[in-house]
């Protein structure tokens, strides 16, 4: 049999079992709550749900749309299927996949760079599974701790610090684009600090004021606030 | 038994258990398939062994940062979720915002106190809702997709794929929601006791600045000293430096 046949019957099989695994995870994780919420007492509430999604839930679909159209031509089909049941893709599995790309020299869009993503972002994402399993059995006896009154502080706060690393990360990287909608939002909830408890809503014009910068960059740079 | 209790106990963590161990035989899956397809299509053994020794080595040390952010995540969500939702589908930055966001939908927020049963399970399904579009629309088009990109050669499929307004507009969203919730902090402490009255809460803004300037000490680390290895634990630190003065202040509040 010729490689380009191998190839060609290794990659269709590949989407069979990419399409399967990938709607049998869906339908693992939509569930999860629900079974989740049998033991703990409480099932979710679908209406709560359904309105927290329309109100955030869009922007994902937008933000997935976009990693899905940019990173599958970069993974091929095996590495994409992968990458995306296995997350971490923008921290860890794109780097790895990358590396081994370099290492071997395989470029993308070829027979060899389909097998060297896959055999990278399987790998990787065992490596996180096996990592993060030994470390969760080892935080078993840190529990009281963690939930101590003393930490309760640093738990409050834990969306505050995310978003000032990624600040920075992404500030310094796109001053220009950064400045407008930070100025809005600070004034907008100076004036308005009930809209406090709708934070995520207000990305929306945040976000869309952001693209507006960016996209007019993007046509014309703008050089007064080169970052 | 608290909401914690049962948030950590056997059944949920057999049940996350049981997803992350069937994601884990997907992978054994293509790894071998990809193993065997690589040998029959020319590639050398030593080769394919060199791809997974380098990635084994550099996932460990991206991983452990990763298990930061499960501790991060588990005084609000408990052990079990995180662990699940950072092994097999999320990443640190995108669970954080859909759960606070999420919360945010019910009137509650990650803060523990306000942590109850109903809304953790609210929570999970709609952090599950919002990040399962990537691999529905895999599903659905990853072969038609991939197709198009069949006719042009290896070269200007890299291009094609790395150019573009596309990854700009995505770190315009992410700078949208981080001057949402940036702008929602310093709101909170001018103005709400009273506009101008900077009686607020100014523990978030202390968070978000001793966050950013650790990031920045990382960055400089990275870029300057030539550390590339901290790359993978700049966000989980940072996090947890901004977190720790959260503890600092509340021991002497």
């Amino acid at each position: 049999m010729e490689k380009n046949e191998i190839f060609e019957r290794y990659n269709d099989r590949t989407h069979v079992l990419g399409r399967l695994f990938s709607l049998i995870t869906v339908v693992f994780l939509l569930a999860s709550p629900f079974v989740i919420g049998v033991f703990i007492g409480a099932m979710p509430d679908i209406a709560a749900a359904m309105k927290g999604f329309v109100a955030v839930g869009i922007v994902w679909l937008v933000v997935s749309v976009v990693e899905f159209l940019v990173y599958t031509p970069m993974l091929g089909a095996g590495g994409s299927y992968l990458g995306f049941i296995t997350g971490n893709l923008i921290n860890m599995k794109m780097p790895c996949a990358d590396n081994a790309r370099d290492m071997t020299g395989a470029k993308v869009g070829t027979p060899e760079n389909e097998i060297i993503s896959t055999l990278a972002i399987a790998t990787s994402a065992l490596v996180t599974v096996a990592v993060l399993s030994a470390g969760v059995l080892l935080l078993q006896p840190l529990r009281p701790v963690l939930q101590s009154e003393v930490l309760r502080p640093a738990f409050a706060n834990v969306v505050a610090a995310l978003f000032g690393s990624l600040a920075y990360k992404y500030f310094s990287h796109h001053l220009k684009i950064a400045v407008f909608p930070l100025i809005l939002m600070v004034v907008l909830f100076v004036f308005l600090p009930s809209l406090a408890s709708s934070a995520s809503i207000m990305m929306i014009p945040a976000g869309g004021l952001a693209i507006l910068v960016a996209w007019l960059d993007f046509r014309k740079p703008i050089s007064k606030f080169h970052s | 038994m608290s909401v914690f209790d049962l948030l950590n106990s056997a059944p949920v963590y057999v049940v996350c258990g049981s997803i992350i161990g069937f994601v884990a035989l997907i992978c054994i899956i293509f790894i071998v398939r990809a193993y065997r397809a690589g040998l029959a299509i020319g590639m050398e053994r030593a080769k394919l062994n060199r791809v997974i020794s380098s990635c084994i080595a550099f996932s460990v040390v991206p991983s452990i940062g990763i298990l930061l952010g499960v501790i991060a995540l588990s005084g609000s969500l408990g052990i079990p979720w995180p662990w699940l939702r950072l092994s097999v589908i999320g990443a640190l930055h995108y669970e954080t915002q859909v759960a606070e966001a999420a919360a945010e939908q019910l009137g509650a927020s990650l803060n523990p106190s306000e942590m109850t049963a109903q809304v953790f399970s609210t929570v999970a399904l709609l952090m599950s809702l919002c990040i399962v579009w990537e691999i529905i629309l895999s599903a659905l088009f990853n072969k038609s997709y991939l197709k198009k990109f069949k006719t042009g050669n290896s070269v200007s499929l890299e291009k094609k794929s790395k150019s573009g307004f596309a990854d700009t507009a995505m770190a315009s969203m992410f700078i949208g929601l981080i001057s949402a919730y940036t702008g929602s902090y310093v709101g909170q402490f001018v103005s709400s006791g009273g506009l101008f009255s900077f009686k607020g809460d100014w523990i978030p803004l202390i968070v978000v600045t001793v966050s950013a300037l650790t990031m920045c000490l990382f960055t400089w680390l990275e870029k300057s000293k030539k550390q590339a290895w901290l790359e993978g634990f700049s966000v989980a630190i940072s996090m947890f430096a901004g977190m720790t003065a959260a503890v600092i202040i509340g021991l002497f509040r």
